[in-house]
């Protein structure tokens, strides 16, 4: 019995002794070899022919994610993942360039109009071919169209053609094709709309619309989301689920000369703390994914200044007010909740990973004002005034849920708004949820007071926050997308006459307006717009961050300097050199 | 002995039974597959399209009975989240998971085996002390502290090892796995050492080990021949218990490197709630439980002749 105590006593004193002797030892490591933060550590390698700016061909781009790919299908795949890869080999009708205008990609112009608005004729750019050779016509636009909107894809694109003539008739089974879509010549297809709608075209740029080749794609072929064939720049060679996919350079692409780098590698399942390692050790090409600590290391390194970009993403972040339920059927109370929001302070917990916003509309997006009247910003005083107005002086008696996904960052958000709403007497309860069950319950009717919650652009129209958050047609009993189930008919028929509205100057003051309507009606408490943080090795040219593709790789071109080309990623990398410590050929 | 060998079976398959109801209802409770993977952007409309693709608008008995009929053919169902037959998707990931946990396995045994073996010849010495004290450490080092800690330390600034994924050819793999399989098998050695030092020290008081030594045998041979085989038995029934974590994977140690294997694909399965997949992993753990159980019954009895006696008979 005594030996056995004296025993114990002495593995505590050693575990003790240890963990002090390994406390020392990390102190010393830490202090010997420096922090990983350490602002000095830049890049590794620079190009091989720095200053020149003439695209050179050749080279491989690696590239990651957090998670796993789901599949190519352009009709189908509607996560940022698979839209990444499904830009790399997928092209539309049209595009847009870096400065948000609609240029014409796989059409040869931008479409012929028809005085009223309903109808686009569009030509095709001759002699584009498909990743298997055959060449693009008219034809396959119209089958491509027809098999998303076919039920049996169960496409998450259907809504945003609801516009074509026939489509619906279609999609019930009624007819056996699109009325709406003529094909009059091997290079001509032209669409008649029901009613005029200017996101028309911005859904014809979505990759829903990405016309794709028959014979690979009818119903019985294998597995078509594993083996895309478009008419994009790079086409699908491997793909070893969760681990990579590799594309390959498309030698038939019709924009002469691109792409420019022969090989894409798709790293994926890579957590953000290692893709940002493997990215300082030079195994990645581009990072964008980051920790909060990584992220404020790199936003201040200097060394990375040049290599790096920083820019507001087109969403929306806020606290949504259930207007239907107590307290929030009362306007005070939610412009209260509006003008208590410290939107700076936000900003400051999150490392300013975020822009502070006041209103309905990221900034950039057509409708948005910077000096909009009414804009939410952070004024106590005000607050308190509206929830006297509301007849709550002293604030609510009864706490309000907020729900939130589960998680640290819903968590960050809704303490930061249990503090500010506790300054005008509103007490929060949080309701974290996992996210499938914060997604059924939050669309339901009569079931969340306020949601932490946000939305991301379709397309860089202000239709594409307006209809589905604001028009009461989205705030429907189960699955609603208008989760504050706001509902104001001056702001449907306005949304409604401004989607078809055909002179620019005239649209953009419409949803001006419904801007103002909404940011004083205040259904949201709006929060801010995501910002992200990307950066890229030295020698990777012609990338910037695109404002509606997220991570579009097209147009980039490597000055690769020798050491990396033999490296790991060489085609056939031999294992002695994967064997090699790392820093070997360095 | 097949009398045994079918009542456990017969057992398997109610537990099995059990689980699979339990979790089908659980995982269809939760919340909605169709939310979850086609995210907060998709309208009611895209919603029941996704609904009706995946037959998620029947009822829930009538799912099921389908699902159990499947499974009864062997169909382990479509995955909701990349469309892949669930079976072929965790044929694909199990030789991951298995080499991982193979490889940690054999580092637990051997680190554990050895300090045990030393803890105990060398008994309340300093060298008992030192090396039980770290295994007594390493059983406190979780691993989302040691991955993080090996990654950034030993992978990236050290360079001896990559920074987590799984690497291109056989060879390539092991290198991969090497740093994960070292991360589980902290934890795991630390476990074994103690079991394996106790057990040591009462063998090494046991008359057939003082023959051993009066026949003059060499000590090494005392000890490893006579004394730490018969150490072994308790070892053997751990070793088959362990035998899910082959399987299974480990979901935090496959997070943190980035390993592709049945832990990771659990996370991503649960997030986009893909219960088929979700059950097909499921299932997968619960019969490897059962298996590792059995099998280190049938071990247990064969090396010792006492319980062999017992329920042989």
């Amino acid at each position: 019995m005594r030996s056995i105590r004296r025993s114990d006593a002495r593995l505590t004193l050693g575990a003790g002794l240890l963990c002090v002797a390994m406390g020392c030892a990390s102190v010393l490591w830490v202090a010997a070899v420096g922090g990983c933060g350490d602002p000095r550590s830049g890049p590794r390698w620079t190009g091989a022919h720095p200053g020149v700016e003439t695209p050179r061909r050749g080279g491989t781009f690696v590239f990651h994610h957090e998670t796993d790919v789901r599949g190519f299908d352009p009709h189908v795949a509607f996560d940022e993942l698979s839209t990444m890869g499904v830009k790399l080999m997928f092209d539309c009708l049209l595009d847009y360039d870096y400065e948000l205008n609609l240029v014409p990609s796989l059409a040869a112009a931008l479409p012929d109009v028809s005085a009223d608005g309903k109808t686009f004729t569009f030509r095709l750019r001759r002699g584009v071919r498909f990743h298997n050779g055959r060449e693009l016509t008219a034809d396959d636009v119209r089958w491509s169209l027809e098999r998303m909107l076919n039920p049996a894809t169960a496409s998450p694109g259907v809504g945003y053609f609801a516009q074509l003539d026939g489509a619906a008739a279609y999609e019930a089974g009624r007819a056996p094709h699109v009325s709406g879509i003529v094909v009059l010549d091997r290079y001509t297809v032209r669409f008649q709309l029901r009613e005029p709608d200017q996101t028309f075209l911005n859904a014809l740029a979505m990759p829903f619309a990405a016309p794709v080749p028959r014979e690979s794609y009818a119903p019985g072929a294998r597995d078509v989301a594993r083996h895309p064939v478009g008419t994009g720049p790079f086409m699908l060679v491997d793909w070893e689920p969760g681990i990579r996919v590799t594309f390959a350079r498309n030698p038939r692409y019709w924009q002469p000369g691109k792409p420019y780098v022969d090989r894409m590698i798709f790293e994926l399942n890579l957590q953000r703390e290692a893709a940002f390692m493997r990215f300082l050790a030079g195994d990645l090409d581009h990072v964008h994914r980051l920790t909060p600590a990584d992220r404020l290391f790199l936003g201040e390194s200097r060394a990375w200044g040049p290599y790096r970009q920083a820019q507001a993403d087109a969403d929306l972040w806020g606290l949504e007010m259930n207007t239907e339920m107590a307290p929030f059927d009362d306007v005070h109370v939610r412009r209260a909740v509006a003008f208590v929001i410290d939107r700076e302070r936000w900003s400051l917990a999150r490392n300013h990973a975020l822009a502070p916003l006041g209103q309905a509309l990221p900034a950039g997006f057509a409708g948005y004002d910077a000096r909009l009247p009414g804009v939410q910003t952070r004024d106590l005083v005000r607050a308190r005034e509206e929830m006297r107005l509301a007849g709550h002086p002293d604030g609510l008696r009864a706490p309000v849920t907020l729900w939130i996904g589960e998680g640290p960052t819903g968590k960050i958000y809704g303490e930061l708004a249990q503090a500010n709403l506790a300054e005008i007497g509103i007490q929060i309860e949080l309701k974290p949820v996992a996210y499938p069950v914060y997604l059924r319950e939050t669309g339901r009717r009569h079931t969340a007071q306020m949601v932490y919650g946000g939305w991301t652009q379709d397309f860089p129209d202000p239709a594409t926050f307006f209809d589905p958050l604001f028009h009461s047609r989205s705030a429907t009993s189960t699955d609603a997308t208008n989760r504050s189930f706001y509902r104001n008919s001056t702001l449907d028929a306005l949304l409604d006459r401004a989607r078809s509205e055909r002179d620019r100057a005239r649209r953009v003051a419409m949803y001006r307006e419904a801007n103002e309507l909404v940011t004083r009606d205040a259904p949201w408490a709006f929060a801010f717009s995501s910002s992200r943080l990307e950066a890229w090795q030295p020698y990777v040219h012609g990338y910037r961050i695109h404002p509606v593709w997220t991570n579009c790789f097209r147009d980039v071109w490597l000055d690769l300097p020798r050491e990396r080309i033999t490296r790991r990623y060489a085609p056939r990398a031999t294992m002695p050199a994967a064997l090699l410590p790392f820093g070997a050929p360095r | 002995m097949m009398r045994f060998a079918a009542k456990r079976a017969a057992w398997a398959l109610v537990v099995l039974f059990v689980v699979v109801t339990g979790v089908f209802l659980l995982a269809n409770a939760v919340g909605d597959p169709a939310a979850a993977n086609l995210g907060p952007r998709a309208n009611r409309a895209q919603l029941q399209a996704y609904r009706r693709a995946h037959g998620l608008d029947r009822p829930l008995p009538e799912r099921y009975a389908k699902y159990v009929l499947g499974l009864a053919h062997g169909d382990l169902g479509i995955s909701l989240r990349d469309e892949q037959p669930v079976g072929q998707v965790l044929l694909q990931r199990l030789p991951r998971t298995a080499l991982l946990g193979g490889m940690a396995l054999a580092f637990e045994l051997c680190l554990g085996l050895g300090f045990g073996i030393v803890a105990a010849m060398r008994r309340n010495t300093w060298v008992d002390t030192a090396v039980m004290s770290t295994a007594f450490l390493g059983v406190c080092l979780p691993s989302f502290v040691v991955g993080p800690f090996f990654l950034r330390e030993v992978a990236f600034r050290l360079g001896w090892f990559p920074v987590g994924g799984y690497g291109r050819d056989a060879l390539d793999h092991v290198y991969h796995a090497t740093l994960p399989a070292l991360t589980l098998a902290i934890l795991g050695s630390a476990t074994y050492a103690r079991v394996m030092r106790s057990e040591m020290i009462e063998v090494l008081r046991a008359d057939f080990v003082r023959t051993a030594r009066a026949k003059g045998a060499s000590e090494t041979a005392v000890v490893l021949r006579h004394a730490a085989r018969n150490a072994l038995l308790p070892i053997v029934t751990m070793l088959g218990l362990s035998l899910p974590l082959l399987v299974t994977g480990a979901i935090i140690t496959e997070s943190i490197y980035g390993w592709p294997g049945v832990g990771r694909l659990a996370i991503e399965s649960i997030a986009a709630l893909d219960v088929p997949m979700i059950l097909g992993i499921v299932l997968l753990a619960s019969m490897t439980v059962q298996l590792g159980n059995f099998l280190a019954d049938l071990a247990v009895a064969a090396l010792d002749p006492r319980i062999r006696t017992g329920a042989g008979g």
